[in-house]
């Protein structure tokens, strides 16, 4: 149970740049997600944190041990990965048992502690078989089991359920997070499914490009982006965005005009900005049928999904999507309004992407 | 890939007569050997009618029976035995030495690695008859005195030498099979706190079986067919000196050589019937001709 | 150095020293023995004798003087030259036309005779060599011979290895020739493999025939394997010789043009007779440094380094 402080981290492949100038801290006891798209460099940061890699510069600590140079196995880190990588040639009991025989435990002991932690995962009438003859999700308990047979200071996952099926990915979500609360343990979490990391984790880090983003609660991440990256990358469907021009207190969007919301009016006179990034999400805003107060434009396509559905609305040739409610009809073509809740709109820079807000951090 | 679905059929059977044969003169070349064993005289000239079963020949083999005339008895079996103590111990060797070099190869990252890896490469292609005269001298300089061990030498030095020559490429071979091992079991036993000694060992060891096992075989397999080798530095006789010299044996009595190069067939014709899908993608890494 | 170097350096010494031992022993000091010998007038392994008697760069001196004026050692020169010319055609292009009439036919014919295939490389030498021995032999239990007084093209068993220099050259020819090709059939196969097979399927779909899907998409996406097979094969014809050395022991076909140079080293070291383990050193020698640059040329031009992938991990 520790804190875990990175301080600029970088670390470089070759020319290649994985990870730029990383600052983060992980509380105790916290649950963060690390989210990005592959090719971000946030499975580097996990296995930098675990000592796989060892950055380039910067430094890590555990509370207030300095473990850049500690190997891997002086972490004292559990770690589930993306296969899992469960010896095939040791039965399940084996698998678990093994960090335990490593650190040559007794035999007495490593039995109970194996049965514990397989109790705890419901998994001990499988001890003795063979990773090949388990279910995808009776594999990845025990991968989580092996990761937690040696109680680690720290919890390491690597797209733990990325090979599990949609449904069985939900009822594993679910239990995990709960698991990861009882036992009180620091969980860092790598995913690029954003529900995942929302449904998940105290806070998440949203990293792109070896840099992070942004790093905030999951609400914090989802209505508040500091880039129409991370607005862009959350959220199923994403965030809309439309390019706008300030003009003497409203917002011009193709031929529409809206006020400028109320909690960027000073920020825009501040700042004196002209063109600016109008970013909403899909359930802010709804279609109303022909001309009204609002962004105008016209039904591109919908597309029904039971409860609800999705318009797609072209507004002067950007498309947005907007949730509606299920039992309106549209034509493809036919002029609609898209009335946006003026509170929760996101305005960003247009020239660097940021949200007003942060513009000048 | 297959794309049998899309294909006219006939074409098939035209290409499969075509393939057959081209292959027919290494048919009829093995067959009439492996025929005439059993022959009384050599069936070489497809004369079937001068084709008389007997086992005759198999039985003056395994008793060494090598002339009607005179006495001169050889001990097959000793022959036999010698030329697979060189294969196992040709196998032995190079597949502990390439299982081990093959993982820090393929896993350590270390200064030199790739000067490494082009050195073996240039040993590999390097002319083996170039060596084989140094190897000689080094041979005779390191002889021992003892009359006693000289032929254990002789054994010790050949299974050297000639798993020397296969070592290039089994190690890049084995370096090959760990390279297909998910970096993931190699993270996970060392975050659980094994060193790299014990990786090896208790994983990976493990998840490369099927490699190990082509490895060994194609090495017992070089160890057992290398005539050049055993010829030079080995005293005692292996089943290929033993057809080398016996070849001029009189007229009558090529069926009985033909037995002896049957039986020196065999483990390859064993191979060839239990393990083709090693033989057919094992040798892909390793072959020289 | 600080622990970690310190254990990575144990575990390499672990991992690394059998095989930098074997290659010490068996590659560099030899080699530098044989460069040495090539220097001495070493002769009938005569170790005592010889082994410090020096007689500079003269067993190069001979060797050039026999390639101007023995005429034994004239026919062997032109026959590594047209050995090895004419069985790398063959090999190269047997073995792609095997991958490619084994790919175009069902898996279980097609394994069957890629199997048949190996059979030259995977057999004792001597008992491959034995199967020739019977095949070209001289006599009438010859199955060359037999077959053709068969049809009637000839009345008497003729020794083929006998008439040089084509008679020699064709049987050397063949009985490496098999043993070669199966290392391209192997490559290609693999390489076909590798190939999408959306692209066949796409083509067939189109109408093309299985000659002109070859042509015009399998071998050009097989480039680089083709230099391989080619570069690769170069240089173990220049240096192989156990499959032709019991044909020649055994007289079946011409020693001197039976005999390429990579066998007339080894003859000249270990033969029967008069050995001359100077001259044969010296010839070594200058085998050796054709290998050499054969091999490090193939390497450049094959890119193989562009092929090593680092390993990961700073553990």
């Amino acid at each position: 149970m520790v804190k875990i402080i990175l301080k600029e981290i970088t670390k470089k492949f070759g020319d290649f740049t994985a990870l730029n100038n990383i600052n983060l801290k992980i509380d105790d006891r916290e649950f963060m997600a690390l989210l990005g798209p592959s090719g971000s460099g946030k499975s580097t940061l996990l296995y930098t944190i675990a000592g796989i890699y060892r950055p380039t510069s910067g430094r890590i600590y555990f509370d207030d041990r300095d473990v850049t140079e500690v190997p891997p196995k002086d972490r004292n880190v559990g770690l589930v990965f993306q296969n899992w990588a469960l010896y095939p040639h040791m039965k399940v009991f084996e698998n678990i048992a093994f960090p335990l025989e490593l650190r040559k435990v007794p035999r007495q002991e490593i039995e109970k502690k194996v049965r514990e932690v397989a109790k705890m995962l419901h998994i001990e009438n499988l001890l003795d078989r063979y990773p090949w003859q388990l279910s995808g999700g009776q594999q990845q308990r025990v991968a989580i089991a092996r990761a937690l047979v040696k109680e680690p200071d720290v919890l390491l996952l690597d797209e733990p359920l990325s090979n599990l099926d949609a449904l069985l990915r939900l009822e594993v979500r679910a239990e995990l997070k709960r698991l990861q609360k009882e036992l009180g343990i620091t969980a860092v979490y790598v995913t690029h499914d954003q529900a995942e990391a929302l449904a998940m984790a105290d806070r998440i880090a949203v990293i792109k490009e070896g840099k992070i983003l942004q790093v905030g609660t999951p609400d914090e991440v989802y209505y508040r982006p500091k880039y129409r990256f991370v607005g862009g990358f959350l959220g199923n469907p994403p965030m809309n965005f439309v390019e706008a021009e300030v003009e003497n207190g409203h917002l011009k969007v193709y031929e529409s005009k809206i006020p400028v919301p109320a909690q960027y009016r000073e920020l825009i006179e501040k700042l004196g900005i002209k063109e600016v990034l109008l970013g909403f999400r899909p359930h802010d805003a709804e279609v109303i049928k022909g001309i009204g107060e609002g962004l105008i434009g016209e039904v591109y396509s919908f597309e029904p999904l039971g409860r609800e559905q999705i318009v797609t609305a072209s507004i002067g040739g950007t498309f947005v999507k907007v949730f509606a409610p299920e039992g309106e009809h549209f034509t493809f073509g036919e002029k609609v309004t898209v009335k946006i809740r003026e509170d929760r709109i996101v305005l960003f820079d247009k020239k660097t992407e940021r949200a007003l807000e942060f513009l000048e951090e | 890939m297959k794309d049998v679905e899309t294909r006219p059929r006939r074409y098939e059977w035209i290409v499969i007569l075509a393939i057959l044969l081209a292959s027919l003169p290494l048919i009829l070349g093995f067959s009439l050997l492996m025929l005439s064993s059993f022959s009384r005289e050599m069936v070489t000239n497809l004369d079937l009618s001068s084709f008389h079963f007997t086992l005759e020949n198999w039985i003056n083999v395994f008793q060494g029976k090598l002339a009607t005339t005179g006495g001169i008895r050889t001990n097959i079996l000793k022959i036999t035995f010698n030329t697979l103590v060189v294969a196992l111990g040709v196998s032995g060797v190079v597949t502990f030495i390439s299982a081990l070099a093959g993982y820090s190869l393929s896993r350590i990252d270390f200064r030199g690695r790739k000067h490494m890896m082009v050195l073996l490469l240039i040993l590999h292609a390097f002319p083996g008859v170039a060596l084989i005269v140094g190897v000689y001298l080094l041979y005779r300089l390191t002889f021992p005195q003892n009359p006693d061990v000289i032929r254990l030498y002789s054994f010790f030095y050949v299974i050297l030498a000639r798993a020397a020559l296969e070592i290039p490429m089994s190690v890049w071979l084995m370096k090959g099979f760990f390279d297909t091992i998910p970096w993931e079991f190699e993270w996970s036993g060392i975050i659980d706190g094994a060193s790299r000694i014990k990786v090896w060992w208790k994983i990976m060891l493990p998840l490369i079986k099927p490699g190990i096992l082509a490895v060994a075989l194609f090495a017992f397999l070089a160890g057992w067919q290398d005539i050049i080798y055993v010829r030079t530095f080995l005293i005692d006789q292996t089943l290929a000196t033993f057809i080398e010299a016996n070849i001029e044996a009189e007229y009558s009595h090529m069926p009985l050589i033909a037995a002896a190069g049957t039986l020196y067939l065999l483990p390859t014709i064993i191979f060839f019937l239990t393990a083709q899908q090693i033989l057919l993608q094992g040798y892909s890494g390793g072959i020289k001709g | 150095m600080n622990k970690t170097s310190r254990e990575k350096f144990a575990a390499l010494s672990f991992f690394l020293s059998p095989m930098i031992l074997m290659v010490v022993l068996f590659y560099l000091v030899p080699l530098f023995m044989t460069i040495y010998i090539s220097f001495t007038r070493m002769r009938n392994w005569n170790v005592e004798k010889y082994i410090t008697e020096f007689v500079g760069v003269y067993n190069y001196q001979r060797l050039f003087y026999m390639f101007q004026h023995d005429p034994t050692f004239k026919a062997v020169i032109l026959t590594t030259v047209v050995f090895v010319g004419i069985t790398l055609i063959i090999n190269v292009f047997g073995g792609l036309a095997l991958a490619l009439a084994t790919f175009f036919i069902s898996e279980k014919p097609a394994s069957t005779f890629r199997l048949l295939w190996l059979l030259p490389r995977m057999s004792p030498i001597a008992v491959y060599s034995l199967v020739w021995y019977y095949f070209f032999h001289g006599s009438e239990i010859g199955t060359l011979n037999s077959i053709l007084m068969k049809l009637g093209i000839i009345s008497q068993p003729i020794p083929w290895g006998q008439i040089v220099p084509w008679g020699a050259w064709s049987i050397i020819i063949f009985v490496n020739g098999l043993v070669g090709v199966s290392f391209g059939m192997i490559v290609f196969t693999s390489a076909l493999n590798q190939i999408p097979k959306e692209l066949v399927i796409a083509a067939r779909v189109d109408g093309a025939s299985a000659w002109e899907i070859s042509r015009k998409i399998l071998i050009p996406l097989m480039k680089w394997h083709f230099l391989y097979v080619l570069t690769w094969q170069f240089l173990s014809l220049l240096t192989t010789y156990p499959h032709i050395f019991l044909l020649v022991q055994w007289d079946l076909v011409n020693r001197d043009y039976g005999t390429t140079l990579a066998l007339y080293v080894f003859n000249t070291a270990f033969g029967r007779g008069e050995q001359d383990q100077g001259l044969a050193a010296a010839a070594a020698v200058i085998l050796s440094i054709m290998g050499i640059i054969g091999g490090y040329v193939t390497l450049k031009v094959l890119q193989f380094e562009k092929m090593m992938k680092r390993p990961r991990g700073d553990f």
